[in-house]
């Protein structure tokens, strides 16, 4: 949840501090702000701000596939287990600069982002990390839970050299995908940056053999349509998409945080065997079996085997159980039952009806919707409650909180009228 | 959807119509009302095709007691194929909603090696070949001659079609090369003759230009269309090319060699029927005393020769007398060749006037004006009673004997040109002689004459008002439609500068400059980075294009492209090209990334689609002017400013920039597509040029794409690729209506169309 806020507010200040060295703090303020990218030219030859429809088009598409999600049945089945690898291309074009400080860093930076919002959205999940370089794709981590692991093992290595090569990326990320069990869902998200892809073999048959293993594979282009991106999405049933911007990337990217619909042939209920490990007493020492060291204290007990872990979610790696603690449980059950999309108030009827009073403000943040000008806001409403809410309340409510304050007040009528004090 | 455009109600088989396939339908509409010729102008991608179709057989359908017939003209086998397709869900369509009496009768007519059946026939290699195949099993003297000796080979496919005579119907419906093939095949038929037996009888009829252009193919197939036809040229914006090329000769030296053997076999031919049937030399002489106009009889069903010049300029007279004999005759042609062999000799260029080319010939070789005249007559005359069959072997004699009519019958609008060498290469003896036609308004007339509408249309025909001047005639409709789009999916820029600032052009003065190819160099490496999948090149002319690989190669230019992207190179050899499109298209598809370089005016340039992934970003290098000092160039430029009033300047301009238009054109063939223009030359930013291009590009030039540098125009690139890679609405917003429907066109009906979205 820190991490959502953090997007939508301080994102610019922590670039500040990671790579604005060296340069003169009033040359800074236009190198982060990079604002002349945001003017353009108009027929007639004046400057204008380029209007920030591409947010707002982001946030449409969402509402889109929500609503075209729950017109197809209201009980969708998702996919609440995923085995996710992530590609990440590190060849040649990896290094452009057209993204600063280069593609690479902003690739990465991220990608942490997104790990960490994938396990908070996904607990039960695992990732994998793989890299292209060089024309061969090399393994960075095996699939596991610890989003730690995987931060540190992509950080280590980042350099960009040589061609790309898609088809062996996907053909190592099949093998692997291979043994995992059939309940889970095989994913790939590839971060595309090459514009080509040298291969040694037929990618087509590549691509069907992923097809046929139900591998569900994504791409992230970072700068123009490749015909066999689209191509692989349009097979294996995935999205691609192209980031025009960084800001673009970032929301690309966490498009494939929550799970996505279950294919159709793995809707099939399935009981998986799980372990609710305890937390292991304060002060007892024992040797963790992931690290192979002696801790004190700290970490959980394989109810089955007594082996000792550090984190959860995780696998046993004694006795290969499934270890998970009720909270994450919980936690993924949200993506099964979404709040409805709200709905869009049209700019000028919201205030001349008789629920004047209440739409004047955002009934989450109480902030007034009254825009520059007195001009009403843009504003939407919740179906149910018919509470009124501004567009950052919006997001915040479907993507963190995943509770309409609305509906749930009405239940507990004394919130309400503690708040309005 | 069906809706009524003022009187007529139209048949489209789709239920959503774009804003300038309406306004295109309304135009052509009044076009067949008044019954006048029209010119349209409209961008590739749009349905050209389908809205022209489905409002000419509307409007038939809606005037029952005045049927029009539709004679649509097309460059290619391959559009011809397209566009009975298209017919062919219109006509489902339409049978659909109006029941049988919207049956008609569509075909497609092409040479016998598309068409023929027989597989000994299509045994043989190129279209003449196929031809004399043919001939060869099929003449009415050989198969006269089967009755009595049964080891002749017939083809079987002609004699149950001729077996079936008046029977050998083709039922209504719509018929593709492919569709007539197997009816030939199923009945036993010969499809190519049946075919052309229903060209009379057909509503629709798809065949090439040549069929209708060239006056020695439409002598034969096309004589018989009646007045009320609507003739379409498609893709029309060469036409004026075709029409020359319809009256134009080329006499080289082999040509002479070869007209010297087959002149030898005739005249064994001649002895030979001396010595065996005397009588049917008599009978021709006879025939030929009475006159050539009353040819019809002598031929049958053996019509293969018509003349070359156009039918009013045909003398209905008798022949000469001193070609009526055989052997006169090829004393004639002797002489002919012979003068033809001295002034071929020469030392120097020359050019000369039919007239006095005409005179000269007189004075020396005592040919005088009439008796080429016949030329070609007589030789049609001789080798039908010559029984010749191997028609292909005969090409020579015939090149010689049409450049004789042609030279005898015309005096103005051309000119004879004799060039002892190619002027690109002066070291290598090639003499040619060329008789060229400089007057496209020759060929092209009867056509207009003889029709009640006439439209020609074309994704590029800009300046629109220079068409009607060069083939001279009135149009009552000339129209250049925009393309509504629901994004910008065009982005021509034009690049003056490199990377260094400094001009780049193909100017002859400045394209050796080693700065300019280093520019050009550096503007495709940089190109190739940035584009994913297929970027194509199109260079001025082939020895350009060789000399500035060959640079690059030197510099390592090449050897960076060949990093990021595959090379492939258009060449003269088809064989070798097509080879090269097709893995081009195969590094395309399977990610690898591909550059084509390839040659305006070529081959590529006129035929080949790079749309989609196989053409993100088409460069022009220069302006594609046609070689200046060409003399037969020189020489019609002279005769358009003398008879059009065309200033030699404006024909050069419009004529590279409509080069420069198709090619760049290749790279969008649909609305749902994108692509990039980059014209690289610092003479595109000027007024004269850029105001020639057709408006659908120009309409998406913005004036800050004038005058790029290549670093911008790589920023501006990079910015478009990643815009149009966004997911886009297809049906378009409120604002910018793309698709009508039914209620939209009929509140359109209400209000005007004027009022129209764009």
């Amino acid at each position: 949840m820190s991490n959502q806020r953090k997007r939508l507010t301080g994102e610019r200040e922590d670039e500040d501090d990671e790579d604005a060295e060296g340069i003169g703090e009033w040359e800074r303020a236009y190198v982060d702000d990079r604002s002349w990218e945001e003017l353009q030219e108009d027929e007639s030859g004046l400057l204008r701000p380029i209007d920030n429809s591409a947010i707002y088009h982001a946030q449409y598409r969402r509402r889109l596939r929500m609503l075209s999600a729950a017109a197809a049945g209201t009980r969708i089945q998702k996919g609440l287990i995923r085995y996710l690898y992530i590609v990440i291309d590190f060849s040649r074009a990896a290094a452009e600069m057209d993204f600063r400080p280069s593609r690479i860093a902003v690739m990465a930076k991220h990608i942490e982002a997104f790990i960490r919002e994938f396990f908070d959205q996904n607990p039960l999940s695992q990732i994998g990390l793989v890299s292209i370089k060089n024309g061969v794709a090399h393994t960075l981590t095996d699939l596991g839970g610890s989003p730690e692991t995987h931060i540190k093992a992509l950080m280590g290595k980042l350099e960009a050299l040589g061609d790309s090569s898609l088809q062996n990326a996907l053909e190592l990320v099949n093998e692997h995908l291979s043994q995992v069990p059939s309940y889970g869902h095989r994913e790939v998200l590839i971060l595309y940056s090459a514009l080509c892809t040298c291969d040694p073999g037929d990618i087509m048959e590549t691509i069907q053999k992923c097809k046929k293993s139900k591998l569900r594979c994504s791409v992230i282009g970072l700068s123009a349509e490749m015909f066999i991106c689209k191509h692989l999405c349009q097979e294996t049933g995935g999205l691609y998409s192209v980031a025009v911007d960084e800001v673009h990337l970032k929301d690309l990217l966490l498009e494939h945080a929550p799970p996505p619909p279950a294919i159709a042939e793995f809707a099939i209920a399935n009981l998986i065997k799980m372990g609710f490990p305890q937390r292991a007493a304060e002060g007892s020492m024992a040797i963790c079996s992931c690290h192979k060291e002696v801790k004190i204290g700290a970490g959980y007990m394989c109810p089955r085997c007594k082996a000792r872990v550090c984190d959860l979610p995780t696998e046993c790696t004694i006795c290969g159980l499934t270890l998970v603690s009720s909270p994450h449980l919980a936690r993924s059950y949200h993506h099964l039952f979404p709040i409805a999309p709200f709905d869009e108030v049209p700019a000028f009827s919201s205030l001349n009806d008789s629920r004047r009073t209440l739409g004047k403000s955002c009934f989450g943040c109480q902030q007034s919707l009254i825009g520059t000008g007195n001009k009403p806001g843009p504003c939407v409403t919740c179906r149910k409650c018919k509470h009124y809410f501004c567009l950052d309340c919006d997001i915040y409510i479907h993507e963190s909180l995943h509770n309409c304050p609305g509906c749930e007040s009405i239940h507990r009528p004394k919130s309400v009228s503690l708040m309005e004090e | 959807m069906i809706f009524k455009i003022e009187d007529v109600t139209v048949y489209f088989p789709y239920d959503n119509i774009y804003p300038e396939q309406y306004e295109y339908m309304v135009e052509l509409k009044r076009t067949l009302d008044a019954k006048g010729h029209c010119l349209l102008e409209m961008p590739t991608g749009t349905g050209k095709t389908i809205a022209l179709l489905s409002l000419i057989t509307s409007y038939r359908l809606s005037r029952p007691d005045s049927p029009i017939k539709l004679v649509y003209c097309t460059r290619t086998v391959h559009e011809m194929e397209k566009t009975l397709a298209e017919l062919k869900v219109l006509h489902d369509y339409q049978v659909l909603h109006l029941g049988t009496q919207a049956k008609i009768l569509a075909i497609g007519l092409s040479s016998r090696k598309n068409l023929c059946v027989n597989t000994k026939v299509l045994a043989a290699e190129n279209r003449d070949s196929v031809d004399a195949a043919c001939r060869k099993r099929t003449a009415s003297w050989v198969r006269a001659l089967s009755t009595e000796k049964p080891n002749i080979e017939l083809c079987d496919y002609f004699e149950n079609y001729e077996k079936a005579a008046e029977n050998a119907l083709l039922p209504p419906g719509v018929y593709t090369l492919e569709d007539l093939r197997a009816f030939g095949n199923n009945r036993g038929w010969c499809p190519y003759f049946l075919a052309r037996h229903m060209v009379q009888f057909a509503n629709v009829i798809v065949y090439s230009y040549q069929y209708l252009l060239d006056p020695k193919v439409a002598g034969i197939i096309s004589k018989e269309l009646q007045k009320e036809s609507v003739v379409v040229f498609d893709e029309a914006h060469n036409i004026d090319n075709v029409c020359i090329e319809a009256l134009s000769v080329s006499v080289r030296r082999v040509t002479l060699e070869g007209a010297n053997r087959n002149l030898n076999k005739m005249k064994h031919e001649i002895d030979r029927f001396k010595a065996t049937d005397a009588g049917r030399l008599r009978a021709e002489y006879n025939r030929l005393v009475e006159g050539l106009a009353l040819r019809g009889d002598l031929s049958g069903g053996d019509q293969w020769l018509a003349n070359p010049a156009l039918p009013h300029d045909i003398l209905k007279e008798a022949v000469p007398g001193n070609i009526r004999r055989a052997e006169h005759f090829v004393h004639v042609l002797r002489r002919l060749l012979q003068y033809l062999g001295v002034r071929l000799d020469t030392e120097n260029v020359e050019k000369e006037s039919p007239v006095s080319f005409v005179s000269s010939l007189n004075s020396q070789a005592g040919i005088e004006q009439k008796t080429l005249k016949f030329c070609y007559d007589r030789l049609q005359s001789l080798m039908l009673t010559l029984e010749i069959t191997d028609t292909d072997e005969f090409l020579p004699i015939q090149t010689v004997c049409d450049f004789a009519t042609l030279v005898g019958t015309y005096a103005r609008g051309f000119s004879i040109i004799i060039e002892p060498y190619d002027e690109r290469m002066p070291h290598i003896p090639d003499p040619i002689l060329q008789l060229s036609c400089h007057d496209a308004s020759l060929a092209i007339k009867p056509v207009f004459d003889r029709f009640q509408s006439v439209v020609i249309t074309s994704g590029t025909l800009s300046p629109i008002d220079l068409y009607p001047r060069l083939l001279s005639f009135t149009p009552v409709v000339s129209r250049s439609f925009k393309m509504s789009m629901t994004r910008d999916c065009i982005c021509p820029m034009v690049l003056t500068r490199g990377s260094d600032q400094l001009p780049v052009s193909t100017k002859f003065d400045m394209r050796s400059d080693p700065g300019v190819v280093r520019n050009y160099g550096k503007l495709l490496v940089e190109m190739v980075s940035i584009v994913p999948d297929g970027v194509v090149c199109f260079f001025v002319s082939y020895s350009y294009m060789d000399g500035i690989i060959a640079t690059w190669n030197e510099t390592g230019i090449l050897k960076e492209i060949v990093q990021q992207k595959l090379v492939f190179i258009e060449t003269q050899d088809v064989v070798e090209t097509t080879l090269a499109l097709d893995n081009y298209r195969r590094a395309c598809d399977c990610g690898r990334g591909a550059v084509f370089f390839s040659v305006a005016r070529g081959k590529v340039a006129e035929g080949i689609d790079f749309d989609r992934h196989y053409g993100r970003v088409v460069v022009m290098y220069g302006v594609p002017f046609q070689y200046t000092l060409s003399k037969i160039l020189l020489a019609r430029l002279e005769y358009l400013r003398d008879t059009f009033q065309i200033k030699e300047g404006d024909f050069l301009t419009f004529d590279a920039l409509r080069q420069a238009a198709q090619c760049v054109g290749r790279v969008i063939r649909s609305k749902a597509d994108y692509g990039m223009m980059i014209f690289a030359d610092k003479r595109y930013s000027r007024h004269d040029k850029r105001s020639k291009l057709p408006g659908w590009i120009l309409s998406h030039l913005r004036d800050a794409h004038l005058n790029l540098s290549t670093d911008m125009a790589i920023h501006n690139a990079r910015e478009f690729l990643r815009k149009m890679a966004q997911p886009y609405d297809k049906t378009g917003t409120m604002g910018r209506k793309t698709l009508l429907t039914q209620e939209d066109l009929e509140k359109m009906a209400e209000t005007g169309v004027q009022d129209m979205a764009y």
